[in-house]
């Protein structure tokens, strides 16, 4: 599967979703949409989001399951949370149900 | 659940580098400090029958006969005293919720390289190079006679030691690093500050103990 590109290639300034279609009778919706905010981290930092919700937010799970020790993965987490805190702009905090 | 396993991306590299000079990476909270007190233990019964006292966080030398409890509280003493000023100094700095047990665990684990140094400081031809340095410092020591095996088992252990001594400090740092989450020159800093006063702190309790024999 292709990954869903965020940052525009020239300037890397945060993409906009244009066009949506639906891939059952091919309708295509036209706008300008705002991509949420977790589509623009890394598909890392995507894929250990999951696995910390399917932990049900347990941080010594995840270090079990990992192998790892539970500070790394507090400070994984924290990393995450920094990013997404510089990645959220000013008119997406006023809609935070896209998350 | 595999899926997050498998993916490498996700993942530290577990390398042997990772192992010697990171290994709270893998190891921390209560497994780090189980390690770390038998290491502590270790260190202080090696030390205990060569006379080699860990009098002060980053000291080792030659010194007098004592009993065993006293190795022990020497290598007890070098812990909690830099431990507590990290932990106070992650409390104040890190925005991450800390654990206790991560920072003293991790402290306690960041000792190994003194087991190493306290078997380097085990033969007897140390404390006679020692007694001898002392006896051609000062006219006041007894008499004492080395030869040439003496001196290298001396200079070996001494370049082991150092060498022994800089790794456990890495260490140390890499510890804080990991168990209070703090980089760069914050980390640098404190980490520094807490060193230095854990030395003098640990220096005078002990001698405080030495006092009591």
């Amino acid at each position: 599967m292709k990954l869903l590109p965020t940052a525009c290639p020239a300037c890397n300034s945060q993409l906009k979703a244009k066009s949506l279609i639906c891939a059952h009778c091919n309708t295509e919706i036209q706008g300008e949409y705002e991509l949420p905010v977790l589509t623009r981290l890394s598909p890392e930092d995507q894929s250990f989001i999951l696995e910390f919700i399917k932990s049900s937010g347990s941080l010594k799970e995840m270090a079990r399951l990992l192998r790892l020790s539970y500070p790394t993965v507090r400070n994984r987490l924290d990393e995450i949370i920094e990013r997404l805190k510089k990645t959220e702009s000013p008119e997406e905090n006023n809609g935070k149900e896209n998350l | 659940m595999n899926e997050i396993v498998n993916n490498t991306k996700t993942l530290p590299r577990r390398s042997i580098s990772q192992w010697l000079f990171n290994p709270f990476i893998f190891v921390a909270g209560y497994q780090a400090l189980l390690l770390g007190l038998g290491i502590m233990l270790i260190s202080a019964f090696i030390g205990f029958l060569g006379n080699t006292h860990f009098d002060g966080v980053l000291d080792v030398h030659k010194g007098l006969e004592a009993p065993l409890w006293l190795f022990l509280a020497e290598g007890i003493i070098d812990w909690l005293t830099i431990a507590m000023p990290l932990f106070f100094f992650g409390l104040l700095v890190s925005s991450s919720s800390l654990r206790m047990i991560d920072v003293f665990g991790t402290q306690a684990l960041a000792r190994w390289p003194y087991i190493v140094t306290s078997v380097v400081m085990l033969p007897e031809a140390n404390q006679r190079v020692g007694a001898y340095i002392i006896f051609r410092l000062t006219s006041t020591a007894a008499s004492v006679t080395i030869d040439y095996m003496d001196m290298l088992i001396f200079i070996f252990a001494i370049i082991v030691g150092i060498f022994m001594s800089v790794w456990m400090v890495a260490l140390m740092y890499r510890a804080y690093v990991v168990s209070c989450n703090i980089k760069g020159a914050r980390a640098i800093v404190t980490f520094i500050v807490s060193l230095i006063g854990a030395e003098v702190l640990s220096k005078l309790s002990i001698l405080l103990l030495f006092q009591r024999l």
